[in-house]
């Protein structure tokens, strides 16, 4: 008889119960009743809208084509943006539309975003330790870093870093450099060394790929000859080193690539690298290049005649083979000088025009170029041209990553990775401020995992790594990730905060364009569904990684 | 005195410990070695560096300030060394105990400890020298030059120097005074010169201190607290109320610990009027009747007047306690369990509406269409049976469940500074043509609802952690569903969830400081145009500091109360 | 099986049961129990646990909803009415495990609550009567504590206190001891005797054989949402009828 009968329906009440008096149907009233006060708060709010809409004038609501239409609210999107934006991810202009503007505000948003929560989460992670530090002072410290950040408003640190803090560092022409690294700290941002990745890196990449199957191969069939010969083979080195092996071979064949070539005037004679340094050491008269800094100082040549002397470089605006051949002056010691443009025939033309006697580009690119060049030196008036004759290419050795390096440039770091002030002071302001609350989380996980369980761990045995990783941690990451992934959503949330110092993101673009445009509804309704998006997502993921988390407890 | 013979006594038997007992003292420094040391070369390396960095650090705070590197120096080296001592011979008191726990516990940390006590020290030093030993106290700076069209008499007349005296070839030779700080050091330099005739002084002023300009806030004071609340018609209101609050405060607390009046109807009416609060001192300072700031009594808008911490405290409270009722509505409504509209009616409504609008307003929307996404929209009706079953799969057919919930994560899901904006723009456009909404309104409903969707979550998770056996207990003794809430449940949930509230309160009162980029002057905005001022201008840092200082006194003393009344609310619980 | 089927409806039964269904789920927690109880009666409800024994005693003032059967309370049906819900609950007390004390009212507030909001009486007379009731199980003293600062036995004489002063008609006790210790149950089970004399419909769920030897009038013997035996005290534990109820009668008392 057991468990066979499926659940019945209710099967009572056959004795009729007056409807007012039925629960259920109560219960249903009074969702019905819900329902209809919904429609008509509601419906109040949508009339005013409407009413208001209509005495606003339509200009809300226009079409391309003139009329009025709410399906237009969002036509004018696509109409010239005419702001600027000091930060761009991805190519935009003044004439682009406000879609793309928005785009540039949502990248922006997420690029502080994911950098926040990488750093906020190690910051955090380390606070969050040094609170239950045994030296006294290390935690006393961090409960005042702690409370310092939480007991003041986010967006007061965010100012206060920003006027105060990375306004009053030195001008550009004194920037900071910590330690002689090679990292520069000024009032317009940090500046920081950055990696070049050439065209060549994805035969590394393929490279990479290929070392992590082969290691995790050796991995197992070493771990197979243990389990038959029950010896150790160190199998962790040996897949460490064939991967390095497997590397440094794919360095070495993706640095015979020559992806990237140097394009000369044949009256410079250039036939290989070292050219160029005998042509410099002609035109300023010294034996060897390192002298030039010696030189310089005793005064044996001026600065302007090395300037007369460096090397002119034409490139295309962030293009990698400027990092590539300026890196490879660099160690040569040649002097330089780089002009760039924002459009290659810029460059073609400021090459036949003399502007520069180097040429880089891809080898492609330079190619083409030059072949076309003849029919550019045509359409050019003849005074113009320099360079006529035919130019001598000559192939660039290149590594798939060169380290870029900001140096100072007249008024402007070149090279390297750029953080300006504003991004700079909204990304530490995020971090600091997030990284405080982590702590908290942290160590209110690590603490939640009781004494017994370590006692229980060192009694089995277990070596105090073994203890951290296999008992500690999987307890308190339990109870770590959920408040951990709503400072995270947090952390996205108060990035809207970056109006407050100037920086782009998505809320402050959509605030230019309701101040702007004057589209006020449709922008907040475009900005009220980016941070939903982005709510709903990770809460759905915190929920099924609970959901998950507590069918493992039972 | 017994107190200092105490501490005399401990410090005492601390220093005996110095005195080595030879027959005590077990050292054996090869396994000390051995245990500290020599097992791993990481931790080798790490000490050679981490000894390089201390003695690097030290030597160059040596000769940067070596009376206080020295005496720190000696103190943990005697501190070290007490450790050392008592630990070898096993002969500890409470103070190298504790050292040996919480300083000295392995090498590093006896690195470290000196490190941090030599960093805290610098940077103590750099801010005391920032703030006190080379800051200007000087109330205003004024302007660099200026020129009194006057005779000597009258300069030393109206309290300037005596320029009688000074020989004729002034313009070389000028008289300076100089105006020193509380630290004795000279901040302003100022030079009075006199033309040849000695009928016109110029007056020229160098500010020549490097630190602090603390004038800008002490001028600023009253303008970052009550900002234009200061005019004679208003500020009494603000000190009316002061003086309220502190007497009526401690008229209640002594109600409130009276036995007699435990439970009774005044101490709820007292209970009631200090969470309403709010809203009265607000209506209070506001005023009544004819003539504005003009009159005694007069009715301002505080869109014109309020301003500085002042409006930041009365948006915080105004706001939570709008959405104190609203958060409890919503908790309530999120965790309903009235039997939902059941799917034999859903269903087909959703059905029958989606042929309906298919049919009227998918026509209408083709013919618009400009491109394939248009005509794709253009279907959207079809998405309604997919939302309705939604609705039921998630819900059941709670409609003021769906609504609870809805609300709630919207509104948690969007950025404070958005609903800022958004009400500020927006909220006219809800309303009927016609009707005026003060800023100040318009902020203050803002808040609330995002502050009731926190709240209500925070409501729900004290109505999680009561027990069923409450709701049973209720139950089986007859009450009805409202008076179970309103005298069983409710009183418990909300008291279990105090400290979150005041948690929130805290967080809402820090945000507060956002509505400054919407334009209405918090203390904030304040504390912003205080750079645009002539006499104070670019002094940002200086208002920062008091703003960050005032902020984390508020917040700490908050966070500090409500941990207190956590720990009292503890008492008589389960 | 076939005897609990047989119902005694005379005319004084306070409580009537026909095939009372339940389930959660898929799990089939009552398989149509029928009883029924007269006025005045003391009935112990005796099962293994998961049995049925405090789910059916629990439907009884419809703290669970039935699914199938009937049960009529003091002449009223249960049903989805609200109104006859709310009077049932007015007429029928229930004493719990965990006592359910409302631990932010003191124990005369605890007491006072229900006679003054549902019956309506006026706060001199529902203090009036409290104290009458906590007198009688001897706890008047404790009026104006917390029940966090009492100990188990006396939370469940004050929550007996509480119940007894809505002035039921019914008494149900879901096994009112199993959270106390060993030496506050007497306390307890002296306040239940106590009230089973002195006339009152009683229903216990419990464990405690020595009251259900010397109280209850009848026993009502459950087993997987059944009821497998109802009998006198005497027959039950000497002269059982069923298999079931020897395993049962073994099991706890050969220990």
């Amino acid at each position: 008889m057991a468990g066979e009968i499926p659940p019945g329906p209710p099967s009572m009440g056959q004795e009729s119960i007056p409807f007012w008096r039925d629960g259920r149907v109560l219960g249903v009233l009074a969702q019905i009743a819900f329902v209809i006060g919904f429609i008509i708060v509601a419906g109040w709010f949508v009339s005013n809208i409407l009413n208001n809409i209509s005495s606003l004038g339509s200009s809300q609501f226009i079409c391309q084509d003139g009329g009025f239409s709410y399906r237009c609210a969002f036509d004018f999107m696509e109409a010239d943006a005419q702001f600027d934006i000091s930060e761009t991810p991805i190519d935009y202009d003044p004439s682009d539309s406000y879609w793309r503007a928005l785009g540039v505000g949502a990248l922006n948003t997420v690029k502080v975003t994911v950098l926040g929560i990488i750093f906020a989460t190690i910051l955090g992670t380390l606070v969050g330790i040094a609170r239950l530090s045994p030296n006294w002072l290390v935690s006393r410290i961090a409960l005042w870093y702690v409370d310092l950040l939480r007991n003041t408003p986010l967006v007061l640190q965010l100012i206060f870093l920003y006027f105060s803090v990375l306004l009053g560092l030195p001008q550009i022409d004194s920037a900071i450099q910590p330690l002689g690294l090679p990292m520069f700290i000024s009032q317009r941002g940090v500046n920081l060394p950055s990696f070049e990745f050439m065209p060549s890196f994805a035969i590394l990449m393929a490279f990479i790929i290929l070392g992590i199957i082969q290691a995790q191969v050796l991995w197992v069939i070493l771990g197979r000859q243990e389990e038959l010969t029950g010896k150790e083979s160190n199998r962790l080195t040996w897949a460490i080193i064939s991967f390095i092996v497997v590397i440094g071979i794919g360095w070495i064949v993706s640095s015979n690539e020559t992806n990237q070539a140097v394009l000369t005037p044949a009256s410079m004679r250039i036939r290989e690298f070292d050219d160029f340094e005998q042509i410099v050491l002609n035109r300023l008269d010294v034996n060897q290049l390192n002298d030039i800094a010696s030189d310089l100082e005793e005064g044996l040549i001026t600065q302007d005649q090395v300037d007369e002397a460096a090397l002119k470089i034409c490139v295309l605006r962030d293009a990698p083979s400027e990092t590539n051949f300026t890196s490879q002056l660099r160690r040569a010691d040649i002097p330089y000088e780089v002009k760039r443009t924002t459009r290659q025939d810029q460059s073609t033309s400021s090459f036949i025009e003399g502007d520069c006697e180097a040429y880089v580009g891809p080898t492609a690119v330079i190619a083409a170029e030059r072949d076309a060049m003849d029919n550019i030196i045509a359409a050019t008036p003849e005074d113009d041209v320099v360079n006529g004759g035919a130019a001598t290419m000559l192939q660039l050795t290149e590594n798939p990553i060169r380290l870029s390096i900001p140096r100072i440039e007249g008024f402007n770091f070149v090279g390297g990775w750029k953080m300006t002030a504003e991004f700079t002071a909204i990304l530490l302001g995020l971090i600091l401020n997030t990284a405080a609350s982590i702590a908290e989380i942290v160590r209110a996980g690590i603490q939640s995992v009781s004494k017994g369980q370590t006692e229980a761990a060192r009694a089995l045995g277990l070596s105090e790594s073994q203890r951290l990783r296999l008992v500690i941690l999987p307890q308190a990451l339990k109870v770590i990730i959920p408040p951990q992934t709503s400072q995270y959503l947090n952390l996205a949330k108060n990035s809207s905060l970056a109006l407050a110092v100037a920086y782009p993101d998505f809320w402050n673009l959509g605030n230019t364009t309701i101040n702007q445009s004057g589209r006020s509804i449709q922008i907040i309704l475009l900005v009220m569904v980016f941070y939903l998006s982005i709510s709903l997502s990770v809460s759905g993921v915190l929920n099924w990684y609970n959901r998950r988390n507590q069918l493992q407890e039972r | 005195m017994e107190r200092v013979q105490k501490y005399l006594n401990v410090i005492l038997n601390s220093l005996k410990v110095l005195i080595p007992q030879r027959d005590r003292m077990q050292l054996d420094w090869r396994r000390f070695l051995g245990e500290n040391i020599t097992y791993s070369g990481w931790i080798m390396a790490w000490l050679a560096i981490l000894t390089w960095i201390t003695f690097s650090y030290t030597t160059g705070q040596l000769q940067s300030a070596p009376t206080g590197t020295i005496v720190v120096l000696m103190i943990w080296g005697l501190t070290v060394a007490m450790t050392m001592l008592a630990e070898l011979q096993k002969r500890h008191t409470d103070w190298t105990l504790w050292m040996k726990g919480n300083l000295y516990n392995s090498i590093t940390n006896v690195q470290v400890s000196l490190l941090l006590v030599l960093l805290i020290l610098a940077a103590f030093r750099g801010f005391y020298s920032y703030a006190y030993t080379n800051a200007s106290f000087a109330d205003a700076v004024p302007p660099t030059e200026r020129e009194y069209e006057t005779t000597v008499e009258a300069v030393a007349e109206a309290g300037g120097p005596n320029l009688s005296r000074m020989p004729a070839n002034l313009e070389f030779v000028s008289p300076t005074e100089s105006i020193t700080n509380r630290a004795g050091v000279v901040v302003r330099e100022t030079a009075y010169i006199l033309n040849e005739d000695k009928t016109v002084v110029t007056v020229e002023n160098r500010d020549i201190h490097t630190g602090a300009t603390w004038g800008a806030v002490i001028d600023n004071f009253s303008n970052l607290l009550i900002f234009r609340y200061k005019q004679p018609n208003l500020v009494w209101r603000v000190y009316a109320v002061l003086i309220f609050i502190a007497v009526f405060g401690v008229a209640s607390t002594f109600m409130y610990r009276s036995e007699r009046l435990r439970s009774s109807r005044l101490l709820s009416g007292v209970s009631l009027f200090w969470i309403t609060s709010p809203i009265i001192i607000y209506q209070f300072l506001l005023g009544a009747g004819e003539g504005g700031a003009e009159a005694f009594f007069g009715r301002v808008s505080p869109d014109n007047t309020l301003g500085g911490f002042l409006f930041s405290v009365i948006l915080a409270l105004m706001a939570i306690v709008i959405s104190f009722p609203l958060g409890v509505l919503l908790a309530l409504g999120r965790r309903s369990e009235v039997r939902g509209i059941p799917w034999w009616i859903t269903y087909p409504v959703a059905g029958l509406g989606m042929v309906y609008l298919l049919f009227t307003n998918t026509p209408t929307l083709l013919e618009g269409a400009r491109s394939n996404f248009g005509i794709l929209l253009a279907y959207w009706p079809i998405l309604i049976p997919v939302v309705a079953y939604g609705f039921q799969r998630t819900w059941e057919g709670n409609v003021v469940a769906a609504f609870s919930t809805i609300f709630i994560e919207v509104w948690r899901g969007i950025p404070f500074i958005t609903v800022l904006f958004m009400s500020i723009i927006l909220f006219p456009i809800f309303l009927p043509e016609g009707w005026e909404v003060l800023n100040m309104t318009r902020v203050v409903a803002g808040s609330a609802m995002f502050s009731a969707a926190y709240l209500a979550e925070n409501v729900r998770g004290g109505l999680q952690a009561i027990p069923r056996g409450q709701y049973e207990a209720a139950d089986s003794l007859g009450l009805s569903n409202f008076t179970k809430y309103r005298l069983i449940i409710l009183p418990q949930a909300i008291r279990l969830v105090i400290p979150a509230i005041v948690g929130q309160f805290i967080g809402l009162f820090k945000d507060t400081s956002l509505v400054y980029l919407v334009g209405l002057f918090d203390l904030l905005a304040v504390a912003n145009t205080i750079a645009s001022q002539p006499d104070w201008l670019g002094i940002r840092t200086e208002p920062y500091i008091f703003l960050l200082a005032l902020y984390f006194v508020c917040s700490s003393a908050m966070a500090w109360y409500s941990r207190r009344l956590e720990r009292q609310l503890g008492v008589g619980q389960r | 099986m076939a005897e609990a089927k047989t119902l005694k409806t005379t005319g004084d039964n306070v409580i009537v049961c026909n095939e009372v269904q339940k389930w959660y789920g898929n799990y089939h927690a009552l398989r149509g129990v029928s009883m029924s109880v007269r006025s005045g009666e003391v009935i112990v409800i005796l099962g293994p646990s998961g049995s049925g024994k405090s789910t059916f005693i629990r439907t009884l003032n419809r703290l669970e909803e039935h699914q199938g059967g009937d049960i009529i309370v003091d002449g009223i049906t249960l049903s989805h009415d609200v109104r006859n819900i709310a009077e049932i609950r007015r007429e029928v007390g229930m004493v719990f495990q965990q006592f359910n004390l409302f631990p932010h009212l003191t124990v005369l507030e605890n007491i006072t609550l229900a006679p003054i909001h549902v019956r309506k009486w006026s706060r001199e007379r529902a203090e009036e009567v409290a104290m009458k009731w906590l007198t009688r199980v001897g706890i008047p003293e404790q009026a104006d504590k917390y029940p966090g600062q009492l100990s188990g036995g006396q939370q469940q004489r004050v929550a007996i206190a509480r119940t007894l002063t809505m002035e039921p008609k019914i008494l149900l006790f879901d096994e009112p001891t199993s959270a106390l210790d060993p030496e506050m149950i007497k306390e307890v089970l002296d306040v239940m005797r106590d009230l089973a004399n002195s006339g009152y419909t009683i229903l216990a769920v419990t464990h405690e054989m020595g009251f259900a030897r010397t109280v209850a009038d009848r026993i009502i013997f459950m087993d997987a949402g059944q009821i497998v035996e109802e009998n006198t005290p005497d027959n039950f534990f000497h002269n059982p009828k069923e298999e079931r109820t020897k395993k049962f009668l073994n099991q706890i008392l050969n220990h």
